[in-house]
Parts: C-alpha cells; structure tokens; sequence
C-alpha cells in the first residue's frame, strides 16, 4: 500500500481522533464536538510543524 | 419553575438526583430493579484486571465485557484499521531481538496491540522497507496502534474499578 504523506497525515488524525472521541465522551453530540475539535488540532498543528521545519529542511 | 427547584424536588421524592442517561450509560449498566431484587456487582479489582487483559490481548474485548458496545466496535476498528495499513506499508514489526533502546521501545509498543501483533507480522509478508518514507509512516502507525490500545486497556480497566465510564 502507498499513501502519499497528506493521506497518511488525515487517516492517522482521522483515526486517533475518533478513538479519543469515542474513549473521552460519553454523550454522543460531546463526542462529535470533540472528535471535531481534536481533527482539527491534529491538522493545525501537524501542518504548523511542518511549515516551522520547511526552513531547515534543505 | 426553574432547573435547580426540579432537581431538589426530585432528590426529596426519590432520595437520589436523577441523572440524565446516555445511550452508552444505558449499554453499561444494567437497566434499574427493585430494591429487593439482587443489587448490581460491584467493581472488583479482579473484573478490573480481566477486563484490562482481555483488552490488551483483543482490542476492545474489554470494554465489550462491559456492553460498552460503542466503544469495543471504536477500539476494535482503530487499532485493527491501524495494524493492517502500517504492516501493509511495509512498516518494522519490532522483535524481542533489538539491537538497542530503540528497538526495545519499538518493540514494546508493537506488542501493545496484543494478538494483532502476530496478525501484522502475518500481513507483512516481504518483511520491513523504511527506506522509504511510506514504510517509515507504517512503522508509526504500528507503534501508535499498540499504544492506542493500551491506552484503551487502561480505560477498560478504569471503567471497571467504577472510577471512568
């Protein structure tokens, strides 16, 4: 199987994400909100990280 | 009449606050009965340890032991989901032979995913290829796997003492 990087980057966010939601909340509008929320801080910050390493990455 | 009045009227009629029910309460605790009937087993410490090993040694069992349905399907699916695309990406399935910390830290993350473990070495039939970055990648996702399910053999077992639900 080949995933480019941005595909690997969404199934694992996507996956942790869902877990944790799940493992975290109860109620299930808590766990969409917090499944939501933590997609979206995985994509922020892993895309953040990248954009502070793109400097030193040559 | 406002929320708080409600609340204290009906702790005076029943004795105990009503506390609203999800779907997942309602799957992990037995529906109420009578007070003659027999009271609810409480939380041991030896339920706690069955439930964090079955958890451990078959993602979600342990949380299936206790009809917490949605969250056994989750933590089944992830970690399955997890192992089967790591291993068929070629990542390194760690073995108890490391050359160092690195491997054994590998290792015992690997193992974290209990028997599908074995089921990522059986997928991965050519063996490890991270001269790659997809291989690379598979190898992340073998150790996240593992740990993700210990993680959830830990709620499991929390779950069980009556301390997390």
């Amino acid at each position: 199987m080949n995933l480019t990087h941005i595909q690997s980057f969404l199934l694992f966010a996507a996956v942790i994400s869902i877990a944790f939601g799940f493992l975290g909340r109860r109620r299930p509008k808590d766990r969409v909100k917090y499944i939501l929320w933590s997609f979206f801080l995985f994509l922020v910050i892993g895309i953040g990280i990248g954009w502070v390493m793109y400097p030193f990455s040559r | 009449m406002d929320e708080s009045k409600r609340m204290s009227e009906e702790i005076k009629e029943t004795g105990i606050p009503q506390v609203e029910q999800t779907s997942e309460s309602l799957e992990a605790a037995p529906p109420a009965e009578p007070a003659t009937a027999e009271q609810p087993e409480a939380p041991s410490e030896g339920r706690a340890w069955a439930a964090a090993i079955a958890g451990w040694l078959v993602p979600g069992l342990g949380h299936a032991l206790q009809r917490m349905w949605g969250r056994a399907l989750v933590v089944f699916l992830a970690v399955g989901l997890l192992v089967v695309v790591g291993a068929s990406m070629r990542g390194n399935v760690f073995t108890s032979q490391g050359s160092d910390a690195f491997d054994t830290l590998g290792y015992v993350a690997d193992l974290g995913s209990g028997s599908f473990y074995f089921l990522a070495r059986s997928v991965e039939h050519d063996g490890a290829d991270v001269s790659h970055a997809g291989g690379d990648y598979g190898t992340r996702f073998l150790a996240t796997a593992g740990v993700l399910n210990l993680l959830a053999a830990l709620h499991a077992f929390e779950a069980a003492r009556g301390r997390k639900a």
